[in-house]
């Protein structure tokens, strides 16, 4: 298994450019994975990392010997697809089997090893039954559990997988992700895994990497960037619903510092809350403005005032949950979610008319700006 | 206005497929019900046969206690909108909006109050001079949603409205097609595989599978009662886990470990014919206590074997003690104690949460009243 480097690695397709001056280490025997949107670079870094796709610029290494002048095959990585690449001509067994055969690897397996190793994986991933078909009798589901398979079976200095999962139904895929993390775990392997969906990423990673317009946002442990988010467009990314964002600014009044957004509240902020909001607001026609960021999960709700710092707001929705419900608030570019977590304490509340709310002070965020918050 | 009977429908393909067999259902006036199901289930069928779109190959359908077997899409006064958003893109949004009032041959000033009305509840005024290929999924969602029901119809039918939407988008489209139910008080008939928006969705919930009816009901109800191991699994996330046991008395079961039985008793009884036989139990992974230390009867040990942070919560994959080993989930709040990988823990399986399946995977505990 391999350490992965990248330093300063910049991307460039024609003038487009892909990655941007990036530098990242994914550590020996690491699940990593790189959460972000639809042309955000994340299938890129793969490619570069699979010596598919040449860097521009900067150094990639694999426990420390630097690979940019390596072929593909000369990298000794395993890579699974979105798009499946299925050998349509082969049976499932035999696109499984393939990367046994190649000659470079020498594992010179005799039938019965070959066999084995092919249905050990096979049953693994439960599609055992699907071993003497063709690709194309398949569903998309099938394919992409096979094309798992196929990366899977032999084990190279470290696997990539771009969205591996992305096309299985709801059951199937929280099932494979499971058996996923137990490969992981009982293999002691190095995966890079891309993926858009943050749930997949929050439950696999041991680190990961917000990734946007081919630069890093954050990268750390799932609880870090969950908990912690650096830049409001992690904080949006990672959860559903996603984090509240408030734009709002900062008023100064006889040495005491508040927020207020709009039309709809004002809260007063201590020490190093008001410390820390004061550090990325933006000047801007004598007003301080200043983004403020809160998880759903973060905010009180009560039919009275809960504190000297509450605030009411009418009800929107109320949208239930199996075994919790999100009430909505409508601000004026924004909706403020609230996750409450007993479905008795929706019928205590009634929820309708005019609710208090109370933020949770540890657990608000200030952000500078960096992307627009718009009600869809 | 409207009330919906399907009585003892059939949907019969080529003489021989059966789509929908025998459906009886009643959808209250100013409901709003789901039909969930897995696909190739017959939710599909039951909606079109319900908009007149597909011949009802037996059985009755009443609107408002008129049989409307042989009528038309038009004659039904149903709005339709579904997976694809189907918009002119070569008229504006005020244009799509008004295109069925002025198929009806209605004039341009009630036009104008009838589109300007729905776009006030739908929040589309400020963008009724784009087109649709300027808007964002969402908006595009609601354009889509503005014409179906711009008609004041008898009852809109949806069918997998979200599905094709960014995660994200959803939650926030999903609050605003509750809210306009309710503001509009009509019938809402939801189609969707989607089992967190049926519940986020709807006041009740049909599920379809296998062309049949398993069980309608509120969430709660679909939820907390499910009448066999198919809803109980296809409903929530992660689904029930289901453990091997052997029913010791009407009122009690057993898990067998190494060391003898664990007793569990649980809420209700079962038929005394039971006593002695293997049956199934259920039991949701968000509804399972962990405990500090074991050693009790109703308690289980378990070795933690995964852990997957959710956000919000963890979901343990964890090795039970009994004699097969059976892995389940346990889903355990933020904020709750964390656990490691190989950690031993003690799970508490509480009477009201345990569920009881027979080898036929019908639900088995009979509730006292």
């Amino acid at each position: 298994m391999a350490e992965i480097r990248f330093e300063n690695v910049t991307k460039y397709y024609g003038r487009k450019l892909a990655i941007d001056d990036l530098s990242f280490t994914v550590k020996e025997k690491e699940f990593f994975s790189i959460l972000g949107p639809t042309g955000a670079g994340k299938s890129t870094i793969l490619k570069m990392i699979a010596g598919i796709a040449p860097v521009t610029s900067g150094k990639i290494f694999f426990n420390d010997i630097l690979v940019n002048n390596f072929s593909p095959h000369e990298r000794n990585v395993s890579m699974a697809f979105e798009t499946y690449n299925l050998y349509s001509h082969f049976s499932v067994y035999e696109n499984i089997a393939f990367p046994l055969r190649a000659p470079k690897w020498k594992l010179n397996l005799n039938r019965e090893e070959e066999r084995k190793r092919v249905v050990e994986v096979a049953s693994f991933l439960g599609i055992e039954e699907l071993l003497d078909r063709r690709p194309q009798a398949l569903s998309g589901g099938q394919k992409q559990r096979v094309s798992l398979a196929r990366a899977l079976i032999r084990k190279p200095l470290v696997y990539l997988l771009d969205e591996p999962i992305a096309h299985l139904d709801a059951k199937l895929k929280f099932s494979t992700q499971t058996l996923l993390k137990e490969f992981a775990v009982n293999y002691g392997i190095t995966i890079i895994y891309v993926t858009h969906d943050y749930r997949e990423a929050l439950a696999l990673s041991d680190r990961m990497m917000v990734l946007r317009k081919g630069k890093f946002d954050q990268i750390g442990t799932p609880e870090e960037i969950y908990y912690t988010p650096k830049v409001d467009f992690v904080g949006r990314l990672v959860g559903a619903p996603p984090m509240n964002m408030i734009d709002g600014e900062l008023i100064k009044e006889d040495g005491k510092m508040s927020f207020k957004a709009g039309k709809y509240f004002t809260i007063a902020l201590k020490n190093e809350l008001a410390e820390s909001a004061e550090k990325v607001a933006k000047s801007e026609n004598d007003k301080l403005n200043v983004r403020l960021g809160i998880r759903c999960e973060d905010i009180k709700l009560g039919k009275q005032k809960l504190s000297e710092n509450s605030f009411q707001l009418p009800v929107y929705a109320a949208v239930r949950e199996a075994e919790s419900s999100v009430i909505s608030f409508e601000l004026e570019n924004t909706f403020l979610h609230v996750r409450i977590a007993e479905n008795a304490e929706l019928k205590r509340l009634q929820i309708s008319g005019l609710l208090w709310l109370n933020f949770k002070p540890e657990r608000m965020f200030f952000y500078e700006n960096t992307m627009e918050i718009y009600k869809s | 206005m409207s009330k919906i009977d399907c009585k003892n429908i059939w949907k019969i393909y080529n003489g021989n497929v059966i789509g929908v067999k025998d459906l009886t259902f009643t959808c209250n006036d100013k409901e709003f019900l789901a039909i969930l199901g897995p696909s190739g289930g017959g939710k599909s069928s039951t909606l079109r046969m319900l908009a007149g779109l597909e011949e009802i190959s037996k059985g009755e359908v009443l609107f408002d206690g008129k049989k409307v077997n042989q009528l038309g899409p038009t004659e039904r006064n149903i709005a339709l909108a579904f997976e694809s958003y189907a918009l002119y893109y070569h008229m504006s949004v005020y244009e799509n909006i008004a295109f069925p009032l002025r198929a009806k041959g209605m004039s341009n000033k009630d036009v104008d109050k009838s589109v300007k009305e729905i776009s006030e509840v739908l929040n589309l005024e400020s963008i009724l001079k784009k087109r649709p290929a300027e808007l964002a999924g969402g908006h595009q969602q609601r354009v889509s949603l503005a014409r179906a029901l711009v008609r004041k119809p008898n009852l809109t039918l949806l069918d997998e409205p979200l599905s094709h939407m960014d995660q994200r988008i959803r939650t926030e489209v999903r609050i605003q097609i509750r809210r306009i139910h309710e503001e509009l008080g009509n019938t809402t008939i939801y189609v969707t595989h989607d089992q967190e928006e049926a519940i986020s969705l709807c006041d009740r919930i049909l599920i379809l599978y296998d062309a049949e009816l398993q069980q309608i009901g509120t969430v709660d109800e679909i939820y907390n009662k499910p009448v066999n191991k198919f809803v109980a699994f296809f409903v929530g996330e992660p689904g029930m886990n289901f453990i091997k046991c052997k029913v010791e008395s009407p009122e009690s079961i057993s898990l067998q470990t190494s060391k003898g039985k664990n007793i569990f008793g649980f809420t209700g009884a079962v038929d005394p014919k039971y006593v002695g036989s293997e049956i199934t139990m259920g039991i949701r992974p968000q509804q399972i206590g962990m405990v500090g230390y074991g050693g009790q009867k109703s308690t289980m040990s378990g070795l933690v074997k995964i852990v997957e942070f959710q956000g919000d919560n963890d979901v343990l994959i964890v090795e039970l003690g009994d004699i097969n080993k059976t892995r389940i989930k346990v889903v355990i709040p933020a904020g709750g104690r964390k656990f490691k990988q190989e950690e031993t823990c003690w799970m508490d399986f509480q009477p009201e949460r345990i569920h009881l399946f027979d080898e036929t995977e019908k639900a088995i505990i009979k509730k006292m009243s």
